[in-house]
């Protein structure tokens, strides 16, 4: 499930060197799964900002308790269901995060805010559609078409069959065009 | 046409580079304090694991020769049985080995007919 950007080093090394405290192999591990942490919180929470939250928080989470991790190969599957849960309390406590928040780091100029404003307007658009969503759906599109997973990883991390995974995309896919309209997709796309 | 890939990509949490990075590095500063035990604890462990095995070869080393020691210790009261076994291990004829334990000075007759009968 490791992608294919950054350091080509293995999940299970990585782990082992942030298990020793080297801050690099972290950082790679958070680039390396951020954007499917992101894809469950998000398709958990139904909200790209409590999505960013609770993956902030799954990570921290996960280097506090990565010693638990028995099978430093399975980070990815391990880290999702640090995300999961997380998720799932989210509603029920808000955490104090020391974090900075992400909003006060924006310093993008006119051109940049424009574009900015149009993709914040497509996501607001796309969370809507989202939300039709069974939980399940969204995390199998939102890991297969966002985040670029194969079936059978996504079966293996959810626990379920390769053919629900399919079954569960084909349903979302079709709910989303339904919801946004083809000549959303398409301009969209264009 | 519900097999082809839906476009997700404004959802996409790193096509904003800028607010990723961000991200990436909050949550690097909210690791740190965690990060910097586990150096700690890495390298407490690590000068423990350097030691640690000469240490461990040293103390078998010295329990090997203290056993050693024990054991002659023990073994160090000299009988007399012992005696004839070391006589009659270096090949002494048994009348021999009996004069030497006695302090009886044989004759050289004796003598002779001790060694001839021994062989």
């Amino acid at each position: 499930m490791a992608s294919d950007r950054g350091s080509d080093l293995p999940d299970a090394l990585l782990v082992e060197r942030a298990r020793r405290g080297e801050a690099e192999a972290f950082e790679e591990l958070v680039r390396r799964h951020y954007r499917a942490a992101y894809a469950v919180a998000l398709a958990i929470l139904g909200s790209a900002m409590d999505a960013e939250d609770v993956c902030q928080d799954a990570f921290v989470r996960a280097i506090e308790r990565l010693d638990e991790l028995r099978r430093p190969g399975r980070f990815a599957a391990w880290l999702l269901q640090i995300v999961r849960n997380r998720a799932r309390n989210y509603h029920n406590y808000r955490r104090v995060r020391s974090a900075m928040p992400l909003d006060a780091v924006s310093t993008a100029g006119d051109d940049d805010t424009a574009r900015a404003t149009e993709r914040s307007a497509l996501r607001d658009e796309l969370e809507s559609a989202l939300s039709d969503l069974s939980e399940i759906q969204r995390e199998v599109v939102l890991l297969h078409d966002m985040e670029g997973w194969k079936h059978r990883e996504i079966a293996k991390t959810l626990e379920i069959s390769e053919g629900m995974s399919r079954q569960h995309l084909m349903v979302a896919r079709r709910t989303l065009r339904e919801r946004l309209g083809e000549g959303f997709l398409e301009e969209h796309s264009a | 046409m519900t097999d082809e890939r839906i476009d997700l990509s404004p959802l996409d949490p790193t096509v904003d580079a800028e607010r990723f990075e961000a991200a990436v590095h909050s949550i690097g500063v909210s690791a740190a304090a965690q990060l910097a035990r586990r150096r700690t604890r890495a390298s407490v462990v690590g000068q423990l694991g350097l030691w640690w095995k000469p240490l461990l070869a040293a103390a078998a080393i010295t329990g090997i020769i203290s056993v050693g020691a024990l054991l002659r210790f023990q073994a160090s009261p000299v009988t007399e049985l012992e005696n004839v076994g070391i006589a009659e291990a270096i090949g002494m004829p048994d009348q021999l080995a009996e004069w030497v334990r006695s302090d009886e000075v044989p004759t050289v007759e004796e003598l002779i007919v001790a060694m001839e009968g021994e062989s």
